[in-house]
């Protein structure tokens, strides 16, 4: 794309009061285009610079990252993202970032687009705990530029000590034991997955008429409902929830928070279907200190590290060094485990064309703004 | 260098601050608006004013109309908790002005969404107040306070409530109090003293206030997403769902163009009612 980048319409704009002159001129140029970069860049595993690195909050255990900066010697910079859009905002606003953490469809999407360095796989010395299911996942051939960082499914958390009437199906988030204390997570793609599915249509249907039906469950949901929120941790720990829209990891941090915590129970939904997905670590195109991403996505995939990650953020790792610790970790609660065989077998999201993804934006906001 | 040129020299730093941080930006938002996205997702520039005729689809007009309403609840409710406080500072703070004017800003050094989030955990359903009250037999199962409308004005009010009170108190502490006295002396009551003298006096103060108040009130997004429910979606909210759930910069900057529109009519009200009063000054 033959764009003008942000700093140069800036420059330009400052010089000549442009801006609002020149308006025809810029028609089909790019405002914020992509990263540019060699995607082949040679990476090396060893410390060329402090870790520029971006996750979402509370994703990974702060200890660790210590840890790394000590052994190290170098400090890891942390910013963090809200939601995938998010992520993408900053970085085509051109933030630089040495690591960062998609979810395997973004992951599609930024290899598609070139914005992703190939991961030399054989310079990983942990990378041979890895679950053979990812050596050539179904979003990056041959795992050739991510490296899978946890495994989530979404389900629903509630307040077993309250309610005993769940029934395993989407439906539970219109119980009416629940009335005014129910949570929908604020996330247009989770919240209609769970009404597809609820439906009994392809979670990710783009077929209008089934859309419109899932946007009639949901609208219908509302009178019940407390709110639309992804803060699921504190609406529970703060007993505002006694049913949550969560991912499984959440309902452990929960657990941490409360006196009782076995009345925090995560409800895996198998009578209608599940979403499943894997978040992994990449390595932008634009990275200024590749080698110290490598050394740090080697350092989290020990398998002694990686057991520290699971006990602290509640999500499995894809990789059997943390096994044993996250079979204990789900001992009380074995809903919270993700296997191999969930994502073959479990329902994952899909890069949708814009068009369709814009179906489903605009079917989500017609919900909250009703 | 005569005065005259130094004194307009002296506004070149602020005129290249306006220019590289509110013009610009300005404009590019505005060349943004018309744009549209690729099937990347990436804005691009062009001319398609029909983002602005999406504005105003029906859909919008509840989360448009809420907005408003949720602001102008802000402002009675500043109004009426503000002007006490600004009158009692002012007229009976004496060598304590200062200092209670300390107290009233003394929250602003704490980010907007820190406090919010202390909300949240001081009136959830087993937070702070709730225990007080099931402990105390005050209420059984205790009160929904957050997730409600009315949690969102009130982290509306107390997020904005210093933008009522300094004005007003600048306003109340200019006036004269021989001019209370003076209401008195002409066997004016309380209330008459009120409604003739200190309130036309310190209008200026609560038009002010009234404006600082409503103008960011009105596209916070902030209170509605910590506090809110299921039917507190705030034109704040909108915006910011278009720039990133929706990746729609284009209609996201349209929106932001067309509440700019609106907040700049009550600016313009405004600085023409200050300007009516600056002239009676005068006279």
């Amino acid at each position: 794309m033959s764009g003008i980048s942000r700093r140069e319409l800036l420059e330009r704009g400052a010089a000549g009061g442009l801006v609002l002159s020149g308006l025809g001129g810029l028609a089909g140029c790019g405002i914020g285009r992509g990263l540019q970069g060699d995607t082949d860049r040679v990476i090396e595993p060893k410390v060329d610079g402090d870790l520029y690195y971006f996750n979402y909050s509370q994703y990974i255990n702060p200890a660790l990252v210590r840890a790394f900066e000590e052994k190290y010697d170098v400090r890891v910079i942390q910013s963090y993202f809200d939601s995938m859009e998010g992520m993408i905002a900053k970085l085509r606003a051109g933030n630089s970032y040495d690591v960062m953490f998609p979810t395997a469809e973004y992951v599609q999407r930024l290899v598609q687009e070139e914005q992703l360095l190939r991961i030399p796989r054989d310079k990983l010395e942990n990378i041979d705990n890895i679950y053979s299911y990812f050596d050539d996942p179904w979003y990056d051939p041959d795992s050739a530029h991510s490296v899978p960082y946890s495994l989530y499914i979404t389900g629903i958390g509630y307040r077993a000590d309250i309610l005993d009437n769940m029934t395993g199906s989407w439906n539970d988030l219109a119980n009416p034991e629940a009335d005014g204390r129910i949570f929908v997570l604020d996330d247009y793609q989770e919240a209609l997955a769970a009404g597809n599915l609820r439906n009994g249509y392809d979670m990710n249907t783009v077929v209008e008429s089934e859309l419109a039906a899932t946007q009639d469950w949901l609208v219908g949901l509302k009178p019940l409902l407390r709110g639309f929120s992804v803060d699921t941790i504190t609406n529970m720990a703060s007993g505002n929830a006694w049913i949550q829209h969560l991912w499984n990891g959440d309902i452990v941090n929960i657990r941490y928070r409360v006196d009782d915590p076995d009345a925090y129970q995560f409800q895996k939904i198998t009578q209608d279907g599940f979403p499943v997905g894997s978040d992994t670590f990449v390595i932008p195109v634009n990275a200024e200190h590749p080698g110290t991403a490598m050394l740090f996505i080697d350092f989290m995939l020990d398998p002694k590290n990686a057991a520290r990650n699971v006990t602290w953020n509640g999500y499995p790792m894809p990789n059997r060094g943390q096994d044993e610790t996250f079979e204990e970790l789900a001992k009380g609660d074995p809903n919270i485990v993700v296997t191999v065989d969930d994502l073959e077998g479990g329902e994952q999201f899909a890069n949708l064309p814009q068009e369709e993804r814009e179906l489903w934006t605009n079917t989500f906001l017609e919900v909250k703004a009703s | 260098m005569s005065e005259n040129r130094f004194a307009h020299a002296m506004l070149a730093p602020a005129g290249v601050w306006l220019l590289l941080l509110f013009a610009v930006p300005l404009g590019i938002l505005l060349a943004v608006s018309l744009g549209e996205t690729d099937p990347a997702y990436q804005a691009v520039y062009g001319f398609h004013p029909e983002n602005f005729r999406d504005v105003f689809d029906p859909l919008f007009a509840p989360v448009l109309l809420r907005s408003v309403g949720y602001a102008l609840a802000t402002v009675v409710l500043c109004l009426l908790i503000g002007y006490p406080i600004a009158y009692y500072i002012a007229r009976f703070g004496g060598r304590w002005k200062t200092l209670l004017i300390a107290l009233v800003v003394l929250p602003f050094l704490v980010n907007y969404l820190v406090r919010t989030y202390a909300w949240v955990a001081i009136l959830s359903d087993e937070g702070l107040i709730n225990g007080i009250l099931t402990d105390t037999g005050i209420s059984e199962n205790g009160v929904q306070f957050v997730n409600t409308s009315w949690a969102v004005i009130g982290g509306l009010v107390y997020g904005y409530l210093a933008f009522m009170i300094l004005p007003l108190y600048a306003a109340l502490d200019r006036m004269d109090p021989a001019l209370i006295e003076a209401g008195k002396d002409l066997y004016g009551t309380r209330w008459q003293t009120f409604r003739h003298v200190t309130w036309p006096t310190a209008f200026q103060g609560v038009a002010a206030g009234c404006v600082l108040v409503f103008l960011p009130a009105v596209g916070d997004f902030i209170s509605a997403q910590l506090l809110g429910g299921p039917d507190t979606y705030m034109v704040g909210n909108l915006i910011q769902q278009q720039f990133l759930e929706a990746q729609n910069w284009p209609f996201g900057a349209a929106l932001t163009i067309v509440m700019m529109a609106f907040l700049l009519i009550w600016m313009l009200l405004y600085v023409r009612s200050a300007a009516g009063a600056a002239r009676e000054a005068d006279a």
